[in-house]
Order: C-alpha cells, then structure tokens, then sequence
C-alpha cells in the first residue's frame, strides 16, 4: 500500500480526527458490551427470583444498576467526542471556505487590474459613437420614409400590442350576436389616443422596429 | 420418494428451489459432471440464502450444527433451513465434505473469504462480488456526503444510520476499500489501531 495511492497528503489533522473518531468508536463498543452484560444480570434477576432466591436477584439488580450508571458516564464521554469530532470536522470545513474566499479575492484583484478605468472609458467612448452612428442610420432611414409608411408601420405595431393583450380571442370565441358593442367602440377611441402618444414618442425607436 | 420435488417456502420467507427437496442432492456425487451440477446448485443456493438473510459468516461446523437443530439462539441454527432438510425421510443434512469442497470453490471463484486467512472451514460470503461492495460503499459515501472526510472501519460498518454495509465484516470491507483505493477513489490511512478511510467523490 501507499505506493499506489493518490490524493491528497494525510496531514496531522487527518490523523488527529481518526484518533478521535477511533477513540470514539471504543466508546461505542464498550456501551454495547454494557448493554450485554445489562441483559444478561436482568435475567439472572428474573431467574433467581422463580427459583425464590430474592437475595440473589436483588445483588443482580444492583449489579445492574451500576453497569446502568457506567452507562451513562460513557454516554457523557460519547457526547463529548462526538462534539469535539464535529467542532474539528468543521473548523476544516471553514478552513477550506476561508481557501476559496482568498482564492476568489485574488483573482477579483487580478480582474479588476485587467480592467484600468482607463481602458473602460476608452470602451464607454467606442460605444457612444456607435450609438451615434446607429442614431444617424436611423433618421436617414426616417426621413426616407413617407407619412404613409410611417402610418403604416404604426397601425402595425398597435395590432401587435392588441395581440399581446390578448384582445382579439375574445371576439373569436365570443358569438357574433353579442359582438357589436365591444369591438365598435374600444378600437376607435384606442387608435388615435394611442396614435398621438406615439407621435410625441422619438421617432427613432419606432423605425428600430421596423 | 414421499415428497414431490416442489419449491418450498421456508419459515424465514426464502423460496428453497426444488432440488432442496431431493435427497441425493445431500451427499456427495461421485460422478465428477453430476459433482459439477450438484456443487454449483450448492453455491447458488447458500449465497442467495446468505443474502436473503444477510449472514455474512460460513462454517463448516454449521451443516452440524444444523443437523443437530441447535435451540434458539444456539450459534448455526441460522443456516439450518439451507443446509438441513427435516421434511425428507430420513432428514438430510449436507455432508461436510460437499460442504468442504462448496466451500473452497467459493473461495476459489472470489465469492468467499477465509476468514482467519489460510484455511477453509470458516469463511465470510461475498453475496455480492468484492467490486460490487466497491461500488455499493462508494455510492453511500456520496449519497450520506461523507466523501474527503476521515471515516474509521467500524464507523461503515455501524452507521448510525442502518445501510446496506451494517455488520459488514472487516475483511471485506478492506477489499471493498482496496478496489477503490487502486482507482482513486479512496486512500487508505493507516492508524495505529483500526486505521481510517477517505473517499472522493
């Protein structure tokens, strides 16, 4: 063994947790002996007070007794290996959290001096004049465009949201005699409400739609 | 012959198949191709019924023991109903040289583990081949989140929580251990008494 195994080196707190995982586990064996023996002296007890030997019966039970009391200490012993097992376990647990913090504030650094401010004002410029640019293409093709095509374009648009709000299904499902009222009145005062909100909007993100 | 050759339920709920009830089947076969048939029915036999009932230990003392029908508690009775039949007329019992030769062919084919090593009347059965616990240990390692922490032996074999590795024997385990120790998957630390294990993920 050992030659061929890989992993991690077995360091000193390695060895420290399975002394006392070991340590624990006598204590485990040992209750379990009790246990035994507890059983044992209960039926000897049982035994001797059948047979009418009540003196018997009553030196098992108060052998029983202290066995039971033994059990209780080692329960105590138990209690406090385990929590120290646990404290340890996790104070490694932290141990490896503290790792990746510092780990991940390196490399946070290390990102941060990739990205100097001035190489990101640099960049914010670059995208502004694109922005500008796009803004310009956007007009000429505005511009080109006739008030028509504009109107058009709008009507477009106010059905797509029509659409979205799920406004036509209903007609479509509803029976046509109950049909007039509804679809008469709301189209025509939505149309040109919506049609002057639209106007007083930049123009320049309509024609990004189209 | 008083009995049909039916399979037969016995008290503990396993199902002996029919060649249980058949009396010849009891002693040694000296026609090597049916010896061949009867010590393969033999191995079947006791590795299911070990694993129905999870015995891990065998011992050639156990067929008489289970002749002799021990009382309750009495050490062997728990083979009785495999390796004794009270049904037949007279009631059979394996023979210990079926049971010596069962016995070694289980060792020979890496479903049994002398256990002291170097002998053959006491063994513990690998109802599950050694890189099957492998994976079996691997996979409860993983699902109870105890990988890259320091376990000791008797800890797997006495969860806290019931699983399928309780009251495994020491021996297997460590072999179980050994198959993912050569893969990697975990490193054996040596202590000064039991000795520990770490699994990776």
């Amino acid at each position: 063994m050992g030659a061929a195994q890989s992993g991690p080196k077995i360091t000193a707190q390695d060895r420290a947790v399975l002394d006392l995982k070991i340590q624990r586990d006598k204590v485990r064996q040992y209750q379990k002996r009790i246990e035994v023996v507890l059983d044992a002296e209960k039926r000897v007890a049982k035994e001797s007070l059948a047979a009418g030997r009540k003196d018997r019966a009553l030196i098992a039970l108060r052998r029983r007794k202290y066995q039971e009391q033994l059990l209780v200490k080692t329960d105590q012993q138990l209690e406090t290996l385990e929590s120290l097992v646990s404290s340890v376990e996790f104070s490694l647990v932290q141990k490896d959290v503290m790792f990746g913090l510092q780990q991940g504030n390196s490399v946070l650094k290390e990102m941060h001096k990739e990205m100097s401010l001035e190489q990101v004002e640099r960049l914010m410029e670059d995208t502004a004049e694109a922005v500008a640019y796009q803004r310009e293409v956007d007009e000429m093709l505005m511009s080109s465009m006739t008030v028509e095509e504009e109107e058009a374009v709008q009507r477009e648009l106010q059905q797509l949201q029509v659409e979205q709000l799920g406004m036509p299904a209903v007609p479509e499902t509803v029976p046509v005699g109950q049909l007039p009222e509804v679809p008469t009145t709301e189209p025509e005062h939505m149309v040109p409400e919506t049609g002057k909100v639209q106007e007083t909007q930049p123009e320049g993100r309509v024609a990004l739609e189209a | 012959m008083g009995l049909e050759l039916a399979p037969y339920q016995a008290p503990s709920g396993f199902l002996l198949p029919s060649i249980h009830s058949w009396s010849a089947f009891y002693t040694y076969q000296p026609n090597p191709r049916t010896f061949l048939t009867q010590s393969q029915d033999w191995t079947s036999l006791l590795l299911a019924y070990a694993r129905f009932r999870r015995l891990w230990l065998l011992a050639l003392s156990d067929a008489d023991a289970a002749a002799a029908g021990l009382g309750e508690g009495g050490k062997g009775t728990e083979w009785a109903e495999a390796l004794h039949n009270p049904r037949l007329r007279p009631p059979r019992t394996i023979s210990r040289k079926i049971l010596l030769l069962v016995i070694e062919q289980l060792i020979a084919s890496d479903r049994a583990i002398p256990d002291p090593p170097k002998q053959t009347s006491s063994v513990v059965l690998c109802w599950r081949s050694v890189p099957e616990w492998a994976g079996v240990l691997h996979e409860w390692a993983l699902k109870t989140g105890q990988t890259n922490t320091i376990l000791t032996l008797f800890e797997i074999s006495n969860p806290a929580v019931e699983s399928e590795l309780s009251g495994m024997p020491e021996v297997l385990l460590r072999r179980a251990i050994a198959v993912l120790a050569r893969t990697g998957k975990a490193q054996v630390i040596e202590g000064g008494e039991g000795g520990g294990v770490r699994f990776f993920p």
